[in-house]
């Protein structure tokens, strides 16, 4: 009986496969990809589009459904001129800077000064790294174990250190005459917390793409220059620098998009009142305020932002490498 | 020859050095040594560049176990290298202040979860963008790649909506039918979120399994599938390996939808990041429970890392420079 019932279990396992192996080759490879593409059409594509639907709609405050009538591109108007009703909360009030472009300047100024460090300590990273030494795995580990801890972790250390009544960061900044008395609430001194904090957490993330592309050099150009008389600065610059360019351009832009995308460092360590990145803004408008449509129309900007930027540094690349070929 | 100089710490000492002088102090000595013998000089560099670094990244965390271990009455005491007092008592009150356990678990459950779910659904995907040639590749891969570029807010408002929707179907399984609240309401996003990743790592990995095992296979009368799952995926253990532990990883530390799609009670599967951050809602004075909570929560990722680091660095650089 038990058997019996196993066998008509494993036909009806069998069949689905049986016809799937009938199949060719294209439609076969479309059934296997229909999983991952289910997937990201409901987590990303039909929500992209969703969002850009949303924010062609009114805020509907009170009612159940959060979305009044249509208004076309209103949403968009009032953020660009600043007359948005979203909760206007720091930086300058008085001179009254539309919040958008506040988020917009946070977000892009926390992205390049952020990836500038991090490229360059990770620079370093990689190139101690790449040394054969005793002990290399367990510098390695050292360094790579900041970019593996959870955000709100890192978050934590950072608040703890620089909160005034229990670290010691505020003190010593205030000794230097950067921070005022309480820079969890103060947005510039904020804004160079959560920067100390990244550059902490993802410069490792750098240094092991930089690694990568260093460990890809041929050593025998090394030689060659050194049996030439090059000193390790000329080695670094003629051999070194030229041939790490290319990986390493790719891996800035990856940190840039991921550095245009912050929130969880900023909502953990000052909140968004106090650094209002363009993510942070979203999600403000959404809980705060309950303007849905807004928050779609901030939403869609960050990400035609960021497109933006990723398609201006790939024109970059491209023309720089026209440039030297 | 002289780029190691302005490195060196003791500048005044060299300024000293201009005034007439009759015997070489210790550091002039050592200066002179260093320019006489260069390799001498960016060797010391390395030395100290290495401790600067391991210094700066161990740092924090030894200064977190600084707070932990400091008793709640003395924090104000807590030093840049000493702590406030001893008294490990923190690391038992985190559980029982707040069942920090239990934003444990739920952490480890939908990180699981999520591994498992993208690594099968990665599979598969790796299998057909490593292994067969089809019409429409090329754009199919673009666009996956496409996706690692959004900003998770670009999708957060559509997904929280569907995601608070009632769905009578699901009323059966989950209590009011809606998937806020529930582990799936982070699984999903989260899933959909680092799978291209793994589908990079795993489509490397496939695509260098030699032809001859799955035809071998395949004349043996396994289906193309079983072919996939008893011939290349076994073959493939260290890609499959490097995919998991990155996905496990970055879901455990993922913070945006997990701080967003529930409601912050444990009991509602909120993840360990709300616990962590309820010490400082509820409890705004106990910065020790804080940096206790924070340390017994970044364990099982320091071990892993430990453990696997070779697979990380492999599967980081693999997976991001593939383009």
């Amino acid at each position: 009986m038990s058997s019996e019932t196993e066998e008509a279990s494993t036909s009806l396992l069998m069949r689905p496969l049986n016809w799937l192996e009938t199949r060719g080759d294209a439609l076969f490879a479309y059934i296997l990809l229909a999983p991952a593409f289910l997937l990201l059409a409901v987590v990303a594509f039909f929500p992209l589009i969703q969002t850009f639907r949303f924010s062609l709609r009114a805020d509907a405050i009170r009612s159940a459904d959060p979305f009044g009538a249509f208004v076309g591109f209103e949403n968009y108007t009032n953020l660009l001129t600043g007359s948005a009703p979203l909760p206007q909360q720091f930086m300058d009030l008085s001179f009254g800077t539309p919040i958008l472009q506040q988020a917009l300047f946070v977000t892009l100024a926390f992205a390049i000064i952020s990836v500038l460090f991090e490229t360059l300590i990770g620079f370093g990273q990689a190139l101690i790294l790449d040394k054969e030494f005793y002990g290399r795995r367990w510098v390695r580990v050292a360094i790579i174990i900041p970019y593996a801890i959870p955000i709100v972790i890192q978050a934590m250390i950072f608040y703890l250190i620089f909160s005034p009544r229990i670290g010691f960061g505020t003190e010593f900044m205030q000794w230097l005459g950067v921070f005022g008395s309480n820079p969890l609430s103060n947005t510039t001194d904020s804004f160079l917390i959560v920067l100390v904090a990244d550059v902490w957490k993802t410069s490792a993330f750098m240094a092991l793409l930089i690694l990568a592309g260093l460990q890809s050099i041929d050593r025998q150009l090394y030689d060659v220059a050194k049996v030439t008389g090059a000193s390790p600065w000329q080695r670094f610059k003629y051999i070194t620098m030229p041939l790490i360019a290319p990986p390493l351009l790719v891996a800035m832009l990856f940190r840039t998009m991921d550095a245009m995308r912050i929130y969880g460092l900023i909502d953990a360590t000052a909140g968004c009142q106090t650094v209002p990145s363009m993510s942070c803004l979203v999600i403000t408008a959404l809980q705060a305020t309950r303007r849905w449509a807004s928050a779609s129309a901030v939403a869609f900007l960050t990400a035609v932002t960021i497109g933006l930027v990723v398609v201006v540094y790939l024109i970059g690349l491209r023309d720089s490498e026209a440039g030297m070929t | 020859m002289s780029d190691a100089e302005p490195e060196h710490p003791d500048l005044a000492a060299q300024e000293r050095s201009e005034e007439p002088e009759l015997d070489r102090g210790v550091v002039e000595a050592w200066a002179a040594k260093m320019i006489s013998n260069p390799d001498r000089a960016y060797k010391s560099l390395f030395y100290i560049a290495t401790i600067f670094f391991l210094l700066t990244t161990l740092y924090p965390f030894f200064w977190l176990l600084m707070v932990a271990i400091t008793p709640s009455g003395s924090l104000n005491d807590v030093g840049v290298l000493t702590p406030g007092g001893f008294n490990p008592e923190a690391f038992i009150d985190i559980f029982q202040l707040l069942p920090f356990h239990r934003f444990m678990f739920n952490s480890f459950l939908i990180a699981t979860v999520s591994t498992v779910l993208v690594l099968f659904v990665a599979s598969l995907a790796g299998y057909v963008f490593g292994r067969l040639r089809f019409r429409g590749k090329t754009p199919l891969l673009l666009t996956v790649l496409v996706v690692s570029f959004f900003p998770p807010a670009a999708f957060f408002v559509p997904l929280n909506r569907l995601f608070n929707r009632n769905v009578d179907v699901l009323r059966p399984l989950l209590a009011d039918g809606s998937l806020f609240n529930t582990p799936f309401a982070i699984v999903i996003p989260v899933s959909a979120l680092y799978l291209p990743l793994s589908i990079f790592i795993l489509m490397t990995f496939y695509a260098q399994i030699p032809d001859g095992l799955e035809d071998a296979a395949r004349v043996e009368g396994t289906t193309r599938l079983g072919a996939l799952f008893r011939v290349i995926v076994p073959l493939s253990a260290p890609g499959v390996a490097t995919a998991g532990v990155l996905t496990f990883i970055t879901v455990y530390n993922e913070y945006f939808f997990s701080s967003l799609m529930t409601d912050g009670r444990p009991e509602m599967w909120a993840p360990m990041l709300e616990g962590v951050l309820a010490f400082r809602g509820q409890y705004e004075i106990l910065f020790n429970l804080m940096a206790a909570a924070s340390i017994v929560a970044v364990l099982p990722v320091a071990i892993l890392v430990i453990v696997a680091q070779e697979k990380i660095v492999s599967g980081l650089t693999s997976g991001a420079l593939k383009e």
